[in-house]
């Protein structure tokens, strides 16, 4: 290990109004490392950064960056000195061109104008530094996610950093643009850039930072050298508990005589999705397996009317309905749950009561109006069922962490006792604890005889909580497996199954 | 203990607040330039009280009843410019009615007048429908709030001529003079005919649950859609409502003067009513809103007025000094000013900064 880090942050604190975000926390990075930085939701992992970009100002502590102490005040000036930040969400400018993006407000000018020759070229150079082969003329948006964020890396790489901090880079990218995410955070650390990771996949962690620090409830938990510890650990580090206690999840029990909630047959709308068979009864858990882009979450629109379908029949509890838009399906007691939490779930500056009490109003309508007493009840219910942490039910949404929006948004659907509930995604970018609780939650439901899609890119979790698993590749049902039955090969190798076809999409 | 502290930093950080702040500051120099500013007087021949308190109050009804719509269209995210072209058609319907008899009879007196009832509610449905018109063009089609409503607001006016053949109309039917000179309770008929409107819209939007539906497809119309907020509906509402709010400040407006006037009733409406929002605390982009907080920043506009025209500042210099004034109070509510003044409180801290 070199005896000077590039990076050393030292005993910071950190107080907000009623709590203590970080309590004498020591991080340090150094040159030529990948260094994960661990902690369930509201471990003060994002506090710690924030505070090393300059958004949050420290109470104490002291920032030591390349041997000089420093002090950032904002973002811009943490970049100058060599900070840099690629956020979960991306932050680009999705009609701009990939090289306009990549220099947006630092463009090569020749004679008072934009060389824009310049631009496209040395934007070409440094995208295909990354292995991606891209025309960087086109449109930002034109790209898949997993460009973008590269788009969004390069970016921030080019500008001489020191240190690049990756705030969950991984959450939407699949397997293969994973790797490629790696190979280029390993080119980096070649070239002796200190990369902060933080992720909330384990796996992840293992396979490519070097040490890592667990915070938790603000105060620092140590640093270990990655190849010191096992995911065991790790995870009872994280959440202080043993793991087994909270992994400890029992599958629904579905009985065979149950009544059919949902049938649908041939549902579709031609140019997203067509011919969606399904039936699932009462109580039952039904997984959605299979790769981004494969047709799970549009299937789930589709049954909820987020997307209206032209085609096709759908049976709710035996009796033909016709959902055209969310409204109809959350009074024929649907619900669900968006993948995109930010863009499609949280209501972000109306508070958690308010989120809570949503789509019930909105099925009842505004001349129908919940009183405040009844939110109240309503909010502090789930609150307490769902253990949301927060000092009360007034917060807004959008100052929570992930996974405790995550559990707001759960509680918007619990609170309309739907029949079938819709999570697409639920679990991700929130920690180990609150995914455990998810799970437990959405089990319980089942139990009370809810019947629950549940639509995740983790294998591990749809096959330790489904009754059923449905496979999906290329908008098509592929296959369909019994839970009990089912390992990660066999969905493994279903998934994969004429995945050479599927590999140019 | 530290909860009172958090409570007064809470105060300080509010828009409202410091708009507050800005018209006592406005009422303290009026009163130091003029003490008798504050005087009012009861009048036995009229029945009514005197005074620049109430004719600030009278002054600013028409704005005031506009902004009060205009703060949910904000809410939305959106805009309205076409309110200022339906107070002129609003006031055109009301005087075609009223001199139904024009083409018989040249000066006004005797005539023989539509059902009255008709010269209210005419304006009324007409500028209804044309509001349902902006929001499906907004909601349906998918315009820009301000594209969508730009279309009115050029050709109102318009319309407003083809009603009365280009004619500017007067009248002397003492029902009609009522709404803009009468009075009720000791105060102008416009000074109540605001405070029902405003009672109104405010038990409408926060005792039922439109207040949050408006906010909520104002922040997220994605989201507030998959929770089942039927946004066109809410979006078509708040368009018909401030359209007839408009209505009803064009025939405040052409009461008034008891005559029409297509090209020059409602001008800069739309401006004032915008402002008088954002003074009052609502977001341009959306989301949270207050109506008490658009009450205040139109009174505030209006003072402003109020004082240009008592202490004889030339009227060429009007505008320039209400942008002034303006100034200093958006100044005195922006982000900045507000955190400083809020340091009796912990320190707060912004979310959401990226570098750009």
């Amino acid at each position: 290990m070199p005896d000077h880090s590039l990076l050393e942050m030292k005993g910071i604190e950190i107080e907000f109004p009623g709590v203590k975000a970080l309590d004498k926390v020591d991080f340090s990075v150094n040159a030529g490392e990948i260094h994960a930085l661990l902690g369930e939701n509201g471990a003060g992992k994002s506090t710690l950064i924030k505070c090393l970009t300059g958004v949050h100002h420290m109470d104490a502590g002291t920032i030591l960056f390349d041997g000089k102490e420093i002090r950032p005040t904002s973002p811009q000036e943490a970049f100058s000195m060599g900070i840099s930040t690629v956020y979960q969400e991306i932050n680009l400018c999705p009609n701009l061109t990939v090289a306009e993006n990549i220099f947006v407000g630092r463009q090569p000018m020749k004679g008072g104008m934009i060389n824009w020759k310049e631009i496209n070229r040395r934007a070409k150079e440094l995208m295909s530094r990354f292995h991606m082969d891209i025309d960087v003329t086109r449109p930002l948006n034109n790209y898949s996610t997993a460009i973008q964020q590269m788009v969004s890396i390069a970016r921030a790489v080019d500008i001489d950093a020191k240190i690049l901090i990756l705030d969950e880079p991984t959450s939407s990218l699949d397997d293969n643009e994973v790797q490629l995410l790696f190979n280029v955070m390993r080119e980096l650390k070649a070239e002796g850039m200190g990369i902060i990771f933080i992720t909330h996949f384990l796996d992840q962690i293992f396979a490519v930072s070097d040490r890592m620090t667990i915070l938790r409830n603000g105060t620092l938990v140590g640093t270990y050298n990655t190849t010191d510890i096992t995911k065991l650990q790790l995870v009872t580090l994280m959440i202080g508990k043993d793991i087994d206690v909270i992994f400890n999840l029992k599958r629904a029990h579905v009985d065979p005589n149950a009544p059919e909630m949902l049938r649908t047959e041939n549902l579709g709308t031609p140019g997203q999705i067509q011919n969606v068979n399904l039936s699932m009864k009462k109580g039952e858990l039904l997984g959605f397996a299979g790769l981004l882009g494969s047709g799970r979450t549009e299937t789930a629109e589709l049954i909820f009317g987020a997307v209206p379908a032209t085609e096709g029949t759908e049976d709710i509890n035996g009796k033909r309905v016709s959902i055209k838009k969310p409204l109809d399906a959350i009074k024929a007691k649907l619900a669900f749950c968006p993948e995109d939490r930010k863009r499609d779930g949280i209501i972000g500056d109306l508070s958690i009561r308010e989120n809570i009490a949503l789509a019930l109003q909105a099925r009842r309508g505004f001349l129908h109006p919940i009183s405040r007493q009844e939110q109240n009840e309503l909010a502090d219910k789930y609150i307490k069922l769902l253990s949301i942490a927060t000092p009360d039910a007034e917060k807004k949404i959008g100052d929570l962490s992930g996974g405790n929006q995550q559990k707001v948004i759960l509680a918007r659907w619990m609170a309309t006792q739907p029949d079938l509930l819709i999570l697409d995604e639920p679990t991700r970018g929130i920690d180990v604890g609150a995914k455990a609780e998810i799970q437990r939650l959405m089990l319980e439901m089942c139990n009370d005889g809810v019947s629950v899609i549940f639509i995740s890119s983790e294998l591990e979790e749809i096959i330790r909580c489904s009754n059923r698993i449905i496979v999906m590749r290329d908008g098509k049902k592929v296959g369909e497996v019994k839970g009990e039955e089912c390992t990660q090969q066999t969905l493994l190798s279903i998934i994969a199954e004429g995945e050479q076809e599927g590999a140019s999409a | 203990m530290k909860k009172k502290s958090f409570n007064l930093s809470g105060v300080m950080q509010s828009k409202i607040t410091w708009a507050v702040v800005a018209e006592l500051l406005i009422l303290l120099v009026c009163f130091i330039i003029r003490p008798d500013f504050f005087s009012i007087k009861y009048q036995p021949a009229t029945g009514m009280l005197y005074g620049s308190l109430i004719d600030i109050l009278n002054r600013s009804a028409e704005i005031t009843i506009i902004a009060m719509g205009m703060t949910l269209v904000i809410a939305l995210g959106g805009t309205d410019l076409s309110v200022g072209s339906l107070v002129a058609l609003s006031g055109a319907l009301a005087l075609k009615f009223l001199r139904w008899d024009v083409l018989v009879y040249n000066t006004p007196g005797d005539y023989t007048v539509k059902p009255f009832i008709l010269v209210i509610l005419v304006p009324l449905a007409v500028c209804t429908l044309m509001g349902m018109f902006n929001g499906f063009m907004i909601s349906r089609i998918g315009m820009q709030p301000i594209i969508a409503t730009l279309i009115l607001m050029v050709c109102g006016r318009g319309i407003a001529q083809i009603v009365t053949n280009g004619k500017q109309f007067t009248t002397l039917y003492s029902p009609f003079r009522v709404i803009g000179q009468g009075s009720l309770f000791f105060l102008p008929m416009p000074i109540i005919i605001t405070a029902v409107v405003v009672i109104g819209v405010s038990l409408f939007v926060r005792k039922t649950a439109f207040g949050t539906m408006v906010e909520s497809v104002g922040i997220n119309p994605s989201a507030s859609r998959l929770s089942g907020i039927d946004s066109k509906k809410i979006i078509m509402i708040v368009f018909a409502l401030t359209a007839f709010l408009s209505a009803i400040s064009g025939l405040i407006t052409a009461s008034r003067v008891m005559s029409n006037d297509s090209n020059n009733f409602g001008i800069n409406f739309e401006m004032d009513a915008i402002l008088a929002v954002v003074i009052g605390g609502t977001n341009m982009s959306g989301g949270k809103f207050s109506l008490a907080g658009t009450v205040i920043g139109s009174i505030i506009i209006r003072t402003i007025v109020t004082f240009v025209y008592y202490f004889g500042i030339v009227s060429e210099a009007t505008m320039a000094f209400k942008a002034l004034i303006i100034i200093v109070v958006i100044v005195l509510q922006s982000e900045p000013v507000r955190k400083k003044m809020s340091k009796f409180g912990k320190k707060k801290v912004t979310g959401g900064v990226q570098h750009a």
